[in-house]
């Protein structure tokens, strides 16, 4: 608030340094979990690796150890609160894609995860006319359906810049719940009973995919989430995934550093569709039953709520805001009716006192970090180790 | 040899005509100097040319290819870069990621290298900062860093755009220098200033814009001595 800020470059190193500390302080957060992303990143590969692991085990064990005071139970089962959180998770890694990503905001991703639900229950309901397939083959084709539209609707809509681009997916998201109601082969809110599940059954005889049985949805729906992320990471530190950074940054840069920002919007809008429309297909596989009252607007925003929770870019915390947006209703029942009041009360908290999310995009960015480094210097050779270099805004000034 | 042609440019925000009829070129080796009073159309003419404005009228030709209709993303490639009005760089990004955007349509990995080394040779400071996010970097830095970035792709035209903009004296010079050098080492470079006195110093030729239309145009020593010029652009008269 000094009048004599302003662009201006001090000529001399040490006021110049000055200027980058005063900057850096200044763009100073609090975190909850101060310097983790760093501490993450200086962890040696195997270190991280070991982590990872544990964590995808005791994720894997999380139906059978059931554990007191998190578990949902008594008010709902918890093995099919697990299932709906999973989906949910699957549903914020793909919305990622798109608004943390590419920074593109989708307010209508729920309509694809609608896509998604119709596709599985009208290819294996009993109560829908047409051809029955078995209900694994249902998730490529949703996928396919929800990226088919996906590219559809974003053609025309990612010329739009921002807030246009908001306004015009926010309509979409209404579509296909409308379309629903008055397309009678979809069946409004008679809907689709008994929408299928993968084969398999118990010794007893049972099928393992009973709606009333979460753990197998679940574990599903984790391999599922696994095999997404690691894909998503692979596009992080693709070209794809470069491009997509740079245009959340600053789109007009982005084009004239030779980045084809539209075919690449067009590909996030895609992809992210395509998981929606996947866990569409899940959810309606786990719950048995799809009609036009689920797929709202409330939901829609609830989905970029888990994003922007997680924090936006970051696919980890994606699938933390996902879980803990379906959690927290159901764990917490007394308060679930007022979940949009508290969801709103949340997020509030989290912009003000972390506002890159609970785990900020900086801890993806840097695998692209990573990669420049190792790139340039190979080019350079030797790249000094830069002494008093700001790492991460905020993290300059963190012993004061 | 003619690098840049722009025949009978007409350029419009909606209904709003920002540059009307213009026709320039540049050549190659050259500097080039577009001067002209704010709103005059400068960033309007360089956003043209770099391909993120399309032009409702006219032609553009580079290196003998009409490139009117390209796309901006593809004239990176055939060789024209931009360091964009206020800088343009992506401030959640290293200075290195930033310089390695720079090089992100290219397909001649290997010459990165070299490019990169030339950027550091003449931004010291940069090679310093590679960990740094450009976003907490000076105006200065950050201005080195727009700079640097447009040369890692290793472009035969080099637009800037108000390269001066919000600097101090002495880098103002600092600045004007380094685009000598550029130039000496081969790249054609058009430049758009409000620092007019440095700008027609340095240029081999040089335009004056006033609301989207050329009104003077000379070499950079002709217009410096240009009365009329002088009188609106340098402070003197
Ligand atoms: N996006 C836009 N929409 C409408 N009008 C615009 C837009 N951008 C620029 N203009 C108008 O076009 C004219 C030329 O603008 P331009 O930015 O090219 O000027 P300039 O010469 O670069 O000025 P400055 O020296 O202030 O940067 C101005 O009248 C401006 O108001
Ligand atoms: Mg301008």
């Amino acid at each position: 608030m000094s009048t004599t800020d302003g662009p201006t470059l001090i000529p001399d190193d040490a006021s110049a340094q000055e200027i980058a500390d005063r900057e850096a302080k200044m763009r100073q957060r609090k975190g909850w979990f101060p310097g983790l992303s760093d501490k993450w990143n200086a962890l040696p590969r195997q270190t991280q690796w070991l982590i990872l692991i544990v964590v995808v085990v005791i994720a894997y064990l999380l139906p059978i150890l059931n554990p007191p005071l998190i578990t949902t139970e008594p008010g709902n089962n918890w093995q099919i609160a697990l299932a709906q959180m999973s989906v949910y998770a699957l549903v914020a890694v793909g919305l990622n894609v798109v608004v943390g990503y590419a920074g593109l905001l989708d307010l209508g991703y729920v309509a694809f995860f609608a896509l998604g639900s119709y596709t599985a229950a009208m290819f294996t309901s009993p109560d829908s006319p047409y051809v029955h397939i078995p209900y694994l083959w249902t998730l490529p084709l949703a996928m396919a359906i929800a990226m088919f539209f996906g590219v559809v609707l974003g053609v025309p809509t990612l010329r739009l810049r921002g807030d246009y681009l908001a306004i015009v997916t926010l309509g979409f998201g209404e579509i296909v719940r409308i379309l629903a109601t008055i397309i009678p082969a979809m069946k409004g809110q008679v809907g689709f009973q008994n929408v299928g599940h993968p084969p398999g059954t118990d010794s007893s005889g049972q099928p393992i995919f009973l709606n009333s049985s979460g753990t197998p949805w679940y574990w599903l729906t984790l391999t599922i989430i696994i095999v997404v992320l690691l894909a998503a990471g692979n596009l992080e530190r693709s070209r794809v995934g470069r491009a997509w950074i740079a245009i959340r940054e600053d789109e007009d840069a982005a084009e004239i550093m030779g980045v084809p920002t539209f075919k690449y919007k067009v590909w996030a809008f895609a992809i992210g569709a395509s998981v929606g429309g996947l866990s569409g297909a899940l959810f309606a596989g786990q719950v048995g039953f799809v009609n036009n009252q689920k797929f709202d607007i409330a939901t829609s925003i609830l989905f970029v709520a888990a994003v922007v929770m997680g924090g936006t870019g970051n696919k980890v915390g994606a699938v933390l805001g996902g879980a803990l947006v379906a959690y927290i209703p159901l764990r917490f029942t007394a308060i679930a009716e007022f979940k949009y009041l508290i969801f709103g009360a949340a997020l509030v908290v989290i912009m003000i006192f972390r506002p890159g999310g609970l785990l900020p995009a900086r801890q993806s960015l840097l695998a692209y970090g990573r990669l420049a480094y190792n790139k340039l210097k190979g080019a350079v050779g030797d790249i000094p180790p830069s002494g008093k270099v700001v790492l991460e805004p905020g993290k300059g000034a963190d012993n004061e | 040899m003619t690098l840049l042609e722009l025949k009978n440019i007409s350029v419009h925000y909606g209904r709003i005509q920002a540059i009307s009829d213009m026709s320039f070129s540049v050549d190659e080796g050259e500097i080039v100097s577009l001067i002209g009073a704010n709103g005059a159309g400068k960033t309007t003419t360089m956003r043209t040319i770099s391909g993120l404005l399309a032009p409702s009228a006219g032609s553009i030709t580079f290196a003998g290819q009409d490139i009117t209709r390209m796309k901006a993303h593809i004239r990176v490639v055939q060789g024209i870069s931009q360091a964009p009005e206020g800088r343009g760089i992506f401030p959640g990004m290293t200075v290195e990621e930033n310089l390695d955007m720079g090089s992100y349509g290219r397909k001649d990995r290997t010459k990165v290298a070299d490019d990169l080394e030339r950027v550091f040779d003449l931004f010291p400071r940069l090679k310093e900062r590679i960990k740094q996010f450009g976003g907490t970097m000076s105006g200065g830095e950050q201005q080195m860093l727009a700079i640097g970035r447009a040369l890692m792709s290793n472009p035969k035209l080099l637009l800037l755009d108000e390269p001066s903009m919000g600097l101090a004296p002495q880098f103002i010079r600092q600045i004007f220098k380094i685009v000598t050098e550029i130039n000496n080492q081969g790249t054609t470079v058009l430049l758009v200033e409000q620092n007019a006195n440095q700008a027609l110093a340095r240029a081999h030729r040089a335009f004056v814009l006033e609301t989207g239309s050329i009104t003077h145009r000379g070499t950079g020593k002709e217009l410096l001595a240009n009365p009329a010029v002088k009188e609106a652009y340098l402070g003197v008269g």
